[in-house]
């Protein structure tokens, strides 16, 4: 259990929650990244099986980037930022329990990000998802996207930077279930439960070979 | 007249008119390229590609097909490519608005494009097996996987909208396909054409990656826009509570 | 679950529970047909890991995930969402379906189901432009066979015709 200016976390039997609290939209600030690390940390020496991330309010999971802090980046200080995200990112990538993210509103840019680092998305009817890179001059979740989904979807998605909400992202594959805001934390805690109950071992081994499964594994053509 | 070229704004439209079949001939990709390139040099974001008639495109004419020697086969294949690359490499995004049917090298044509819409009457088949042959093989199990790949191809049977839409074939199924391309197409426009492309090129490249290379190959691109004037007009833009004005720099 | 095979593509009828070995089995051919009671699992399957790099290879990684690491049966409709089968039918259909596509697959040339079998899935291991080099091979080869030629007769005389493999 722990927390700092804009995030709580804490373990309930085998299920860990993080509670993204930057508002009003959640922008993933320096506390959140590294509050993730020590939560997944401290989840990991409490033996949690199973891991929720959600973001606090109605509004957002979470909105990505802080503009802000983004616009005062200099050449020398960006790759400071980007590894500071990366670190974050491969911290839920490779985390050996899954990670299930209950998407309570608005997931944007880096929050989109966040949100397909983790292994299973629920989402409540609020939920909205947006690759917006396209809208900002950017480019984000394009490896992920073409993995998670195939490869139409994930054109459409990352070419236009349209919204897609709660109902239509889970046609696609993004959310495994949608559910009305009130029941979110429900459906995300019997989702971790579910994968909590199973063996560990054999969890973290699933995890890990689908996270690689689409890896091209032949050398180029011979012709 | 084989393929009606326009441009509206920074949209360009492509629409074949090969009546009945709009079936592709030598004369229509030699059009297809040549606007595909003038729509390059004229800097336009979005290119919508559509047919005349009761055909999007039924793809090759099998009596040219038919004539063809062993050595002339690879050529015939790389015609088609040619136009197929074309609009991979195109730096905007490629729409597909298909009103009718979509067949063998036409459904390949859809593709091709970037997104595919679908009007109600629209069928998508990839029929190359009837005719004892591959068609659509490597790019279909990419957009769609490998499931459904094998289920359209193994068969050749045709889809209708709303199953193209299930199974990911198509982003959108409307009653005026058009107007629903057009607009994508003023989305697409919208956005920072320097991020579409990145967007693009990246998808290509990094399936030839394992993931942690393409992380690495996806943040290089982050930080290379992020230096744009477009990702700072912005940024500038998001706090002057504006519509943001890209100029692809 | 029955799988039936015709001319070298195997497909998986679905009724009822497939579960364990059959999950297994269903997912190592080449196509799946649900009745619309059908229920899925990885429950109780030999080699949990191979079957989620099969899953991430057939649905990509975020339906592999939503099947895999819960555990959670799925219903017919559920199936068809994830892509774990592409058609539904009614379960009392099942019978007429698979004799209409066993049907279909017979009165198709059989050089050229291999061949799309082949290319299809070898696409995941390959690069996009190496599995469209594979799909040209296919395409340059079947060209000259007697079957193309045939179909070709045949589609422009309007009629059906059969095929030899050759």
């Amino acid at each position: 259990m722990g927390d700092n200016a804009h995030t709580r976390w804490w373990t309930d039997g085998p299920v860990g929650t993080i509670v993204l609290d930057n508002p009003p939209m959640n922008v993933l600030s320096d506390e959140n990244r590294r509050g993730i690390r020590e939560a997944l940390a401290e989840f990991r020496d409490a033996g949690a099986r199973a891991v929720v991330l959600t973001g606090a309010g109605e509004r957002a999971f979470c909105g990505g980037a802080d503009l802000k802090e983004e616009e005062e980046l200099t050449a020398e200080t960006v790759g400071k930022f980007l590894k500071a995200g990366d670190e974050t990112f491969r911290a839920l990538r490779e985390y050996d329990r899954p990670i299930v993210a209950a998407v309570n509103g608005w997931a944007m840019g880096g929050g989109l990000v966040l949100a397909l680092w983790c292994d299973v998305r629920v989402g409540s009817t609020r939920a909205k998802l947006g690759a917006v890179g396209v809208k900002v001059g950017l480019m984000a979740s394009n490896v992920q996207l073409s993995r998670l989904l195939f490869e139409s979807r994930a054109r459409d998605l990352l070419l236009t930077g349209r919204t897609v909400e709660a109902e239509e992202a889970h046609r696609l594959g993004l959310l495994s279930s949608v559910v009305a805001p009130e029941a979110l934390m429900g459906e995300a805690t019997a989702w971790a439960r579910d994968i909590a109950a199973r063996p560990p071992d054999l969890v973290a081994a699933l995890k890990r070979a689908v996270n690689t499964a689409l890896d091209p594994i032949a050398a180029p053509s011979r012709r | 007249m084989s393929v009606h070229v326009s441009a509206d704004g920074a949209v360009g439209t492509l629409t074949l008119d090969a009546p009945p079949l709009n079936l592709l001939s030598d004369a229509l990709r030699a059009a297809l390229l040549d606007a595909l390139a003038d729509f390059r040099a004229r800097r336009l974001r979005a290119v919508i590609l559509t047919g005349r008639g009761r055909a999007f495109c039924a793809g090759a004419d099998l009596r040219d097909e038919a004539k063809l020697t062993a050595e002339q086969v690879q050529a015939f294949l790389d015609a088609d490519e040619a136009v197929f690359g074309a609009l991979a490499e195109f730096p905007g995004a490629t729409i597909a608005a298909v009103h009718g049917y979509a067949y063998g090298g036409g459904f390949e044509l859809a593709l091709a494009c970037d997104i595919r819409v679908a009007g109600r009457a629209a069928r998508f088949a990839g029929v190359g097996v009837k005719l004892g042959l591959t068609v659509s093989t490597a790019r279909l199990a990419r957009l769609a996987g490998e499931g459904v790949a094998l289920d359209l191809l193994l068969t050749g049977r045709a889809v209708d909208a709303d199953e193209a839409l299930a199974l990911g074939l198509v982003s959108a199924v409307a009653d005026d396909v058009q107007a629903e391309a057009r607009r994508v197409a003023d989305v697409v426009a919208s956005r920072a054409p320097l991020s579409v492309q990145a967007n693009k090129v990246g998808l290509r490249h990094c399936a030839r990656l394992p993931l942690a290379e393409a992380v690495t190959y996806e943040r290089g691109e982050w930080a290379r826009l992020q230096r744009t004037r477009d990702h700072r007009e912005a940024v500038k833009a998001f706090f002057a509570k504006r519509a943001p004005e890209f100029t692809g720099e | 679950m029955e799988i039936v095979e015709v001319a070298g593509i195997r497909v998986a009828l679905v009724a009822g529970a497939c579960v364990g070995p059959d999950f297994e089995r269903a997912l190592e051919v080449d196509l799946r047909i649900a009745g619309d009671g059908a229920r899925f699992s990885t429950a109780g399957v030999a080699d949990p890991v191979a079957c989620g790099v099969r899953l991430a290879r057939l649905l990509g990684e975020a339906r592999a995930k939503e099947l895999i690491l819960a555990g959670r049966a799925i219903d017919a409709p559920g199936a068809l969402r994830l892509g774990l089968v592409t058609r539904v039918v009614p379960e009392s259909a099942l019978g007429d379906t698979a004799r209409a596509l066993t049907e279909q697959l017979r009165a198709l040339p059989p050089l050229a189901l291999a061949a799309v079998r082949d290319a299809v899935r070898a696409v995941r291991d390959l690069t996009p432009e190496a599995a469209l080099g594979r799909e040209h091979a296919h395409f340059r080869r079947l060209i000259a066979t007697q079957d193309h030629k045939a179909a070709v007769a045949a589609f422009f005389e309007r009629r059906e015709t059969a095929f030899t493999g050759k």
